[in-house]
C-alpha cells in the first residue's frame, strides 16, 4: 500500500504522536495504514537468547509484560513511565522509535539493551542496531513511506545483569522528561563486567556514554567508581540551553546525579525508585 | 434554633447530572442551521496594521463572511476601561498577539479554519514593549498612544512617618520578589454560541463570570439597548477570574448580528494558553522594620504590576494589591507605591486572589527572614503582629466584623505540632529525612483579602424569590431567579441551603433558575468571592421578605397561591467603602474579609532541586460553613493552585510571545504533585453582616501555599527562593549557589 | 467516505466518517454524545478519556476508524435503566466534582482502573487516574470516591448482585 501512494501515505498504529503531528501541518500525508489489524504483530516472546517485541505492542502492554520484567526490566520501568494510562494504552514503543525523538523514555532504554529494529520494505527485511535508526531530532532512517519497522528485539538480559532508570520531569505524571536514564550492568564477583548508559534528551539522540561504561569494567562494585562514571557521563553529554527544559548547565549537573543514582540502584546500593515517582 | 441546612455536607446542586455527562457547557450546545466561526490573530505582539485583504478568504466555498473592523458598530469594549477594539483595522496598531484581526464564519469549523490562513494581513512592526519596569520609564515606546507614559495607574499609601519607623527599628529586612505569569488552565476551553433568539435578541450562550455586564458591552458595542441583547451562562466548565472579563461572548454576538444565523465559536487549548488573559506578573521590593520583641514598625514596599496590552481589571487589583501589601500585620508606618504599566505582554486580569495572591510572596518571606534575624519562631512572630478585632491597617481603617486571621494561625500550628507555652511558640522537631540529599522543613504563611468589591464600588446582588403555595398556604416549590453564575464554586448549593434554611422547607423544594439575563436579575460577577455573602445575603432577605409576605396573603385570604419578592442587597449596609484617598491611599477599603493561614511540610532533592510538598496543614476563617463537604473541595483546589503557582506552573513570553504554546507546556500538578497528605482545619469566626455569619471563601485558599512552600524550602535548605515559580533548576541554582 | 461500524455503549453504531476524523469528535457531532468532553485537544489533559475494548484511551487523539468493530464506552454508558453506577454515586457522595468538566473523563479512568484491579491501594488509584487533570478539586475527593466506589462494588459483589 505504502508503495502504491508513493509518498502520500504513512503507517499508523496508536497515531498519539502522528495524529498532532498531522494536525500541526508537520505530516502531508493523505492515506494511513493502520498496521493495527495486521495479525501477528503483537507479540512479546523469547527466541533463542532474545527478546521479539512486535511492531503493535503498546507501552502499557511492555509496563505489564512479566517476560519484561524478568528479562529487560529496565525497559518495563521506562514505557511504564511515558505519558499517562490512556497515552500508554495508545501508544506503541515502535512508534516512538520512529518519531525518533531524544526524549522518547522507551528509546532510552532500547539503546541500553543494545536492541535491534527489523526494518521491512517490499523487498527484504534486515536488522538494524537501535543507534543507526536515530538520525537526528525526529528523524528516523526508516523512509515511512516505504518501510516500516516490524519487530524489535534485545538479548535477554541474564540473572548477572541489573536495570535501573530514572527520569527527572517538571511534574510527576504527564510530562515529558527534562533528563532521563537507563542502565544496564553485569555484575560477577563482585565486579562489573559489563555496562550500557544510556542518556536523554542531551543530544539529537538518545546517548550512550561510552567513556563511562568503560570506566567500570572490571572494577569492584562501589560508590567511588560509580561517581567517576557519572562525572565522564556528564562532561561528554552536550546539552543545549532550553527555555523548557532548562539551561545547558543545569541539566549536565543532572547527568551526574540520576546517572550516579540509576548505577547505584543497578549495583544494589540504592533503595528501588525507578521509573520515577 | 439548631440549623437543619446550613452547615450541612448536602450534595452539590447540579452534579448529578454531571457524573453522569449531561450537564451542558458552552460547546455541547448545536441549532439548527448553525456557521462556525474561527479568529484570525494578530501575528505581532506590537504592530501598525497596514493593510488586511480578506479576499482570498471569502472567496473559498463555504465561507459566509470575513468579519473586519468595518463591521463592528462600536470597536471597543472592556470591562474597566473600554480600551481594547474589538477588531484592528487598518491603520490601527494591535498590541499583543491576542489582539483579533478578523473573525470568519464559515459553513464548518474546517474551513473557517482554513480560510484563517488565506487572510492576508500587512503590519509594520514596532519595539516591544516586555518589561513593565522599563516600560514605565519616559522615553519608552508608548502602548497606547493617546497617553503620555505606560504608566496605567499609581497607587500611593503614606501612613504614618516612615523615617520615624525604620528609626526605631532594631532590624531591618530587604527583599526582592517576583512572581511570573500563570494561566487560569480552566478545563473547558473557550466557546460560545451567537444567535438572534425569536424576539430578535443577539444571544450568546457562553461560560460568564458576570453576564450582566457582558450585557452593557455587548450592547455598547452593537448600540443597542441593553434589552436587545440576552447572554445565556449554561455549566462552566472552571473559571478562576478568566472569565469575569468578556472575551468570546462579544466576537460570536457579532458574527450572530452580522449573519443573522447562529455562529458557533470554539478556541483550542492552544489559542486559550496563548491568547487569553494572565495573572498579573509583580515585582515587588520591600523593607521591613522591627523591634528586636518582633513588632513591625515599619513597611516601604514599591509593587510593579505588568497590566499586559489592555487595562481588564488592572487598577482595581493594584487597589486591593497595594492594601494587601504589608499582610494581614499591625504596620503604624508605612509607604507603598504601586505601579500597573502596559506592555505589549498578554494581558493581565482576574485570577484567584485579585491582587492578594502575588503580596503574600513578598510579605511572608520578610516576616521569616525578620524571625531569622531575631532567632524568633516565626509562629511566634506572626502572632505578635497580625490583626485582631479593632487593629488599624495601613490604608487608615480599623478591621473587624469577624477577624479570625489568628485563630487560623493557631489552629494550624497546634495541628502541625507546634508547642506554645505562655505566648512562646517552639516549631517541632522533623523526623529526619532518609538519605543524605533530602532535606525537610517546615513553614509558615498567613494570608487574607477582601470578600465582595472594593474602594467605595457599589456591590450588589439582586435575588428574585417566588414561593408556590398549595391550598394550605403550606410551600410547595421556591424558585430563585439570581444571575450569579456557578463555575464549579458551588454558589447554587450554597444559595439553595440558605434559601432553604430560611423558608424552612426541605431543601429539594428549592430551584435555581437557569443564568438568563432576560429572566433573572443581576448578582454581580462570581469572583471576589463574594456571592456566598452578597447573593447569600440577597436570597436571604428576599426569602424573609416572601414569608412575610405569604402571612400577609393567607391572612388575608387572598386565594393567591404565588407569593413574589425581589430584593437587592447592597454591600454598603454592611461597610460603606471609600475610594483610596489619591495622596496618601486611606480609606475604608473592603466589605469583609476573608483569612487563612498554611503550613506545609516540605523535603527537597537538593542534589536536583525537586520539591515535594509531604503535608500540607489549610485553616482558613470563612465565618460560618454553609457547606463544609464543599468546602474541602474549595480548600484542596485553592491548594492545588498554589501547589501550581509555587512549583510547577509558569507561562512563559519572550518579546511578547507565548514560549508556553499549549498545554503539554503548561504544568499544572496532577494527583501525584499534591502534597501526600492534607489537612482541612475550618475555622468560624463570623461577621454579623453575612448571611449566617458567612464570609466568603474561593480564594483564600490558593494565597497561603506558595509563601508557605516557599519558607518551608528555606527551613529545609537555608535557601531564599524570592519568587515563583520554584522549579527544580531554580532550587537546584539557589542550593548550588549557598554551598 | 468511509463506514465505521463499532459498538457505543452496548448497541452497534453505523457512522460514515472521514479518515481523519478522531473519535471524540464523532462521538460528540456524529452521534451526539456530549458527555466526552475536549479539555485539550492533544490527549494531555484525559477529559476525553472513553474505554476502547475496555482499555482507556484518549478519544479526542484517537483516529475513529481505529475503533472499527470494537466496543466503546462513553460515560452514558455507564447508568444501567434508572440506576447511576457505583462510580458515579461514589462522586456525588464524595463531592468528587465542581465545575465537572473533568468529571466524564476521570469517571472513566476510574472505571478502566476498577475493572482491572478491584481492590487498588491509593497509589495504584492515583496511578489510575494520572492520565486525568482536575483544576477544581485538588483530586482528593476524587481519589476518595474511587476508593468508596472500590469498596462499595466488592461489598456488592459478596452480595452477589449483578451490577457492575
Amino acid at each position: 500500500m505504502l508503495a502504491e501512494r508513493r509518498g502520500r501515505a504513512r503507517i499508523i498504529a496508536g497515531g498519539t504522536d502522528l495524529v498532532l503531528q498531522s494536525q500541526q501541518g508537520k505530516i502531508q500525508a493523505t492515506t494511513l495504514v493502520d498496521i493495527t489489524r495486521i495479525p501477528g504483530l503483537d507479540f512479546i516472546e523469547e527466541r533463542e537468547g532474545y527478546i521479539y517485541l512486535g511492531a503493535q505492542v503498546t507501552h502499557a502492554q511492555i509496563a505489564a509484560s512479566p517476560l519484561i520484567r524478568a528479562k529487560g526490566d529496565v525497559l518495563a520501568m521506562a514505557c511504564g513511565s511515558v505519558g499517562g494510562p490512556q497515552i500508554r494504552n495508545m501508544g506503541t514503543l515502535v512508534g516512538n522509535v520512529v518519531n525518533a525523538l531524544p526524549a522518547a523514555d522507551g528509546a532510552v532504554a532500547l539503546f541500553a539493551l543494545d536492541a535491534e529494529t527489523e526494518v521491512a520494505s517490499l523487498s527484504a527485511r534486515r536488522w538494524l542496531p537501535i543507534a543507526e535508526v536515530y538520525q537526528n531530532v525526529g528523524v528516523c532512517v526508516v523512509d515511512p513511506s516505504a518501510e516500516m519497522i516490524t519487530a524489535l528485539r534485545f538479548p535477554a538480559l541474564q540473572p548477572r545483569h541489573k536495570g535501573a532508570f530514572q527520569r527527572l520531569a517538571p511534574r510527576r505524571s504527564l510530562a515529558l522528561p527534562i533528563l532521563n536514564t537507563a542502565v544496564v550492568v553485569g555484575v560477577q564477583e563482585g565486579r562489573f563486567t559489563e555496562a550500557r548508559i544510556a542518556i536523554g534528551p542531551v543530544a539529537p539522540t538518545p546517548f550512550r556514554a561510552k567513556e563511562a561504561e568503560d570506566v567500570l569494567i572490571g572494577q569492584c562494585v562501589g560508590g567511588a567508581v560509580i561517581k567517576r562514571a557519572a562525572e565522564l557521563a556528564a562532561a561528554a553529554a552536550q546539552p543545549r540551553d532550553s527555555v523548557l527544559r532548562g539551561s545547558k548547565e543545569y541539566r549536565k549537573a543532572l547527568v551526574e546525579v540520576l546517572v550516579r543514582r540509576a548505577l547505584a540502584e543497578a549495583a544494589g546500593l540504592w533503595p528501588r525508585t525507578s521509573g520515577g515517582k | 434554633m439548631e440549623a437543619k441546612f446550613i452547615g450541612q455536607s448536602l450534595p452539590r446542586y447540579d452534579i448529578a447530572s454531571k457524573v453522569q455527562g449531561q450537564r451542558k457547557y458552552p460547546q455541547d450546545f448545536n441549532m439548527e442551521g448553525q456557521l462556525h466561526a474561527q479568529v484570525v490573530w494578530s501575528a505581532y505582539p506590537h504592530a501598525r496594521v497596514l493593510k488586511i485583504d480578506a479576499r482570498q478568504a471569502e472567496a473559498l466555498p463555504g465561507v459566509v463572511k470575513v468579519i473586519t473592523w468595518r463591521d463592528v458598530p462600536v470597536n471597543e469594549y472592556g470591562i474597566n476601561i473600554m480600551d481594547q477594539p474589538v477588531l484592528v483595522g487598518e491603520g490601527a496598531k494591535v498590541r499583543w498577539v491576542g489582539d483579533r484581526i478578523a473573525i470568519i464564519v464559515a459553513e464548518s469549523e474546517k474551513i473557517a479554519r482554513q480560510a484563517r490562513d488565506l487572510v492576508r494581513v500587512e503590519y509594520e512592526p514596532l519595539s516591544v514593549v516586555m518589561d513593565p519596569r522599563q516600560a514605565m520609564k519616559p522615553g519608552a515606546p508608548l502602548v497606547h498612544e493617546e497617553r503620555d507614559s505606560n504608566i496605567l495607574k499609581h497607587i500611593p499609601i503614606r501612613r504614618g512617618d516612615i523615617e520615624e519607623g525604620f528609626a526605631q527599628a532594631d532590624v531591618i529586612v530587604e527583599g526582592y520578589y517576583v512572581t511570573d505569569a500563570v494561566e487560569h488552565a480552566y478545563m473547558q476551553p473557550e466557546a460560545a454560541l451567537g444567535y438572534i433568539d425569536e424576539q430578535g435578541r443577539v444571544t450568546v450562550i457562553a461560560a460568564a463570570q458576570w453576564p450582566h455586564d457582558d450585557l452593557h458591552q455587548i450592547a455598547h458595542m452593537l448600540s443597542l439597548p441593553e434589552d436587545q441583547v440576552r447572554e445565556i451562562v449554561p455549566a462552566i466548565g472552571g473559571a478562576f477570574g478568566g472569565r469575569e472579563d468578556m472575551y468570546i461572548q462579544h466576537l460570536a454576538a457579532l458574527a450572530a448580528f452580522c449573519t443573522r444565523r447562529p455562529v458557533k465559536m470554539v478556541w483550542s487549548r492552544t489559542e486559550s494558553v496563548q491568547r487569553s488573559g494572565k495573572r498579573h506578573p509583580f515585582y515587588m521590593r520591600h523593607k521591613t522594620g522591627a523591634t528586636r520583641e518582633g513588632k513591625l514598625t515599619a513597611v516601604e514596599i514599591e509593587i510593579i504590576s505588568d497590566a499586559g496590552a489592555y487595562a481588564s481589571t488592572s487598577i482595581p487589583i493594584l487597589s486591593n494589591a497595594a492594601s494587601f501589601s504589608a499582610g494581614p500585620y499591625v504596620v503604624p508606618n508605612a509607604r507603598v507605591d504601586a505601579y500597573t504599566v502596559y506592555t505589549n505582554n498578554a494581558v493581565t486580569m482576574a485570577m484567584r486572589g485579585f491582587g492578594a495572591t502575588q503580596p503574600p510572596i513578598a510579605y511572608e518571606l520578610q516576616m521569616d527572614k525578620l524571625a531569622g534575624k531575631l532567632g524568633m519562631d516565626p509562629v511566634e512572630i506572626r502572632m505578635k503582629n497580625l490583626f485582631e478585632e479593632g487593629s488599624i491597617a495601613i490604608t487608615g481603617n480599623r478591621m473587624s466584623h469577624g477577624v479570625g486571621i489568628k485563630e487560623t494561625l493557631r489552629q494550624a500550628a497546634l495541628a502541625a505540632e507546634w508547642r506554645e507555652e505562655n505566648g512562646h511558640w517552639r516549631k517541632p522537631a522533623l523526623p529526619p529525612a532518609e538519605a543524605p540529599h533530602l532535606r525537610r522543613g517546615i513553614g509558615v504563611a498567613c494570608a487574607y483579602k477582601n470578600v465582595c468589591y472594593s474602594m467605595g464600588f457599589d456591590d450588589t446582588s439582586t435575588a428574585e424569590v417566588t414561593l408556590n403555595l398549595d391550598r394550605s398556604g403550606e410551600i410547595v416549590r421556591a424558585l430563585v431567579k439570581i444571575g450569579a453564575s456557578e463555575v464549579g464554586q458551588g454558589v447554587w448549593t450554597a444559595l439553595a441551603q440558605i434559601a432553604a434554611e430560611a423558608l424552612r422547607v426541605d431543601i429539594r423544594k428549592v430551584n435555581l433558575a437557569l443564568v438568563d439575563t432576560a429572566q433573572v436579575p443581576s448578582a454581580g460577577s462570581s469572583s471576589a468571592s463574594r456571592h456566598v455573602y452578597m447573593s447569600g445575603n440577597a436570597v436571604l432577605r428576599a426569602c424573609q421578605r416572601a414569608l412575610a409576605k405569604r402571612e400577609r396573603v393567607l391572612h388575608e385570604e387572598t386565594g393567591e397561591s404565588k407569593v413574589t419578592v425581589t430584593y437587592t442587597y447592597h454591600g454598603r449596609e454592611a461597610r460603606a467603602t471609600t475610594p483610596l484617598d489619591p495622596e496618601t491611599g486611606q480609606c475604608e477599603p473592603h466589605i469583609s474579609y476573608s483569612y487563612g493561614t498554611q503550613i506545609a511540610l516540605v523535603e527537597v532533592d537538593t542534589e536536583t532541586g525537586e520539591v515535594q510538598v509531604l503535608k500540607l496543614w489549610a485553616a482558613n476563617d470563612m465565618g460560618r460553613a454553609i457547606n463544609p463537604q464543599m468546602i474541602y473541595g474549595q480548600v484542596a483546589g485553592g491548594v492545588h493552585m498554589g501547589v501550581g503557582y509555587a512549583l510547577t506552573e509558569h507561562f512563559i513570553q519572550k518579546e511578547g510571545r507565548a514560549l508556553t504554546k499549549s498545554f503539554s507546556e503548561y504544568y499544572i500538578p496532577t494527583v501525584r504533585d499534591m502534597p501526600r497528605e492534607f489537612v482541612n482545619i475550618l475555622v468560624e469566626v463570623p461577621d454579623p453582616s453575612g448571611p449566617f455569619g458567612a464570609k466568603g471563601l474561593g480564594e483564600t485558599p490558593t494565597l497561603s501555599t506558595a509563601p508557605a512552600i516557599l519558607n518551608a524550602i528555606h527551613d529545609a535548605t537555608g535557601v531564599w527562593l524570592d519568587g515563583v515559580p520554584a522549579t527544580p533548576e531554580r532550587v537546584f541554582m539557589a542550593c548550588r549557589k549557598s554551598l | 467516505m468511509p463506514e465505521l461500524r463499532m459498538r457505543v455503549n452496548g448497541k452497534e453504531v453505523t457512522v460514515e466518517v472521514e479518515p481523519d476524523d478522531l473519535l471524540a469528535y464523532v462521538l460528540r457531532d456524529k452521534l451526539e454524545l456530549i458527555g466526552t468532553k475536549i479539555g485539550c485537544g492533544e490527549g494531555e489533559c484525559g477529559a476525553c478519556t472513553v474505554l476502547v475494548d475496555g482499555q482507556s484511551v484518549t478519544s479526542c487523539i484517537y483516529p475513529a476508524l481505529k475503533a472499527q468493530g470494537r466496543d466503546v464506552t462513553t460515560i452514558e454508558g455507564l447508568r444501567r435503566n434508572e440506576e447511576l453506577h457505583v462510580i458515579q454515586q461514589a462522586f456525588i457522595d464524595c463531592a468528587a466534582s465542581q465545575c465537572g468538566y473533568c468529571t466524564p473523563g476521570m469517571i472513566m479512568s476510574a472505571k478502566a482502573l476498577l475493572d482491572a484491579n478491584p481492590n487498588p491501594s491509593r497509589e495504584e488509584i492515583e496511578a489510575g487516574i494520572s492520565g486525568n487533570l482536575c483544576r477544581c478539586t485538588g483530586y482528593y475527593q476524587i481519589v476518595e470516591a474511587i476508593h468508596l466506589a472500590a469498596q462499595r462494588l466488592a461489598e456488592r459483589g459478596e452480595e452477589g448482585s449483578h451490577g457492575s
